[in-house]
């Protein structure tokens, strides 16, 4: 794939890569993302295989959890490590099994240094662009978006998808309690609670075989409506 | 008096001494344990007496004694499972911040 390439790195963006046993793909992720960007922390969340070690290889910073915790606590410890490291001003979350664009990131911080909002989700579902999301899949996610008030009022269609651009005050605040896949919830109802201004910005997600197979299975849904109706609970 | 009860009065009065003992010393354990002689006050005399938890049952509207006991049962269990749910998650929590405050104290860096 060839992207249009700034002429030097971008430094003042971190690229966030959380993984789990992706030794197959995340080598050439990590080398995609570091022809345009000079910072990539993949978070190797307890993996069996060698995935921590690819990524290192491959020019990523590796924080790698001695134990797996699921992908909301991964990119909290991403978010983490990025904002302690210095000039970090903008970050970007990134799915390791190579679903996303490059050129999707590029836009969205040129989206997000506009100034006017504090983080941009991409989204399958406005614009022109042509996902080929399969019809249940498809179905399903956007009944989620609907059902959750707090997507509908904030305007968004795609509250799951991983690719998030944000700021230092999104990063500085942001606190995923979350561990597994009910983080993307989480994810929109902090943006309410902490008035960040947000905005949508349609990117394309490539279906792949792999990716297809590393996908959370639909069932899964149940848990994250579960957790998302618990989460008030547990707040203290 | 049958020996089932002799079983069961030995048996809470057990749990009594085992809880009593534990040396857990918070002040929200002191309520729970309170709680609990009052539990095993109610439990023995439960057992000794069962016909008194009909008459206990036909003032809220029940018929048997031991409906109102299920139900009672029912109750607790739900609390305890959501309780149960609830410490799991705080553990979990915590569980994931230490294991982060690790990583991050192992991240390495590339070369290039």
């Amino acid at each position: 794939m060839t992207i249009d390439t700034h002429a030097a790195p971008q430094t003042d963006a971190w690229i966030i890569i959380p993984a789990f046993n992706e030794a197959q793909v995340i080598g050439d992720v990590v080398a995609e993302l570091r022809s345009v960007f000079a910072n990539v922390v993949c978070v190797d969340d307890g993996s069996s295989d060698e995935t921590g070690d690819i990524a290192l290889r491959a020019g990523a910073h590796v924080v790698g959890h001695p134990v797996n915790l699921g992908q909301g606590a991964a990119i909290q410890t991403g978010v983490e490590y990025a904002r302690s490291r210095p000039g970090a001003s903008a970050f970007a979350t990134f799915d390791a099994d190579g679903q996303h664009r490059v050129k999707d990131v590029v836009t969205m911080l040129d989206r997000l240094r506009r100034g006017d909002v504090d983080i941009v989700i991409g989204t399958r579902f406005a614009g022109s662009t042509r996902t080929e999301t399969p019809p249940l899949k498809r179905w399903v996610l956007r009944t989620a978006a609907w059902l959750s008030p707090t997507s509908r009022r904030l305007g968004l269609t795609d509250a799951h998808n991983g690719l998030r651009v944000f700021n230092r005050k999104v990063a500085d605040d942001l606190v995923l309690t979350m561990s597994g896949m009910s983080h993307a919830g989480e994810f929109i109802k902090l943006i309410d609670e902490n008035r960040w201004r947000v905005t949508e910005e349609p990117v394309e997600i490539l279906y792949t075989d792999y990716s297809m197979s590393k996908g959370q299975p639909l069932l899964n849904g149940v848990n994250i409506v579960f957790d998302g109706f618990l989460r008030r609970r547990l707040r203290r | 008096m049958n020996w089932i009860q002799v079983l069961l009065i030995a048996a809470v009065i057990t749990l009594l001494v085992y809880l009593l003992r534990s040396r857990t010393n918070a002040k929200a354990k002191a309520w729970v344990k309170v709680g609990y002689v009052l539990f095993v006050i109610a439990a023995i005399y439960a057992i000794l007496r069962p016909d008194d938890t009909t008459v206990v049952a036909n003032w809220l509207g029940v018929d048997r004694g031991a409906d109102l006991l299920s139900y009672a049962l029912m109750i607790a269990f739900v609390f305890t499972t959501l309780s149960t749910y609830l410490r799991f998650k705080d553990m979990e929590l915590k569980y994931a911040r230490l294991a982060r405050a690790v990583a991050l104290q192992t991240a390495r860096t590339p070369d290039h």
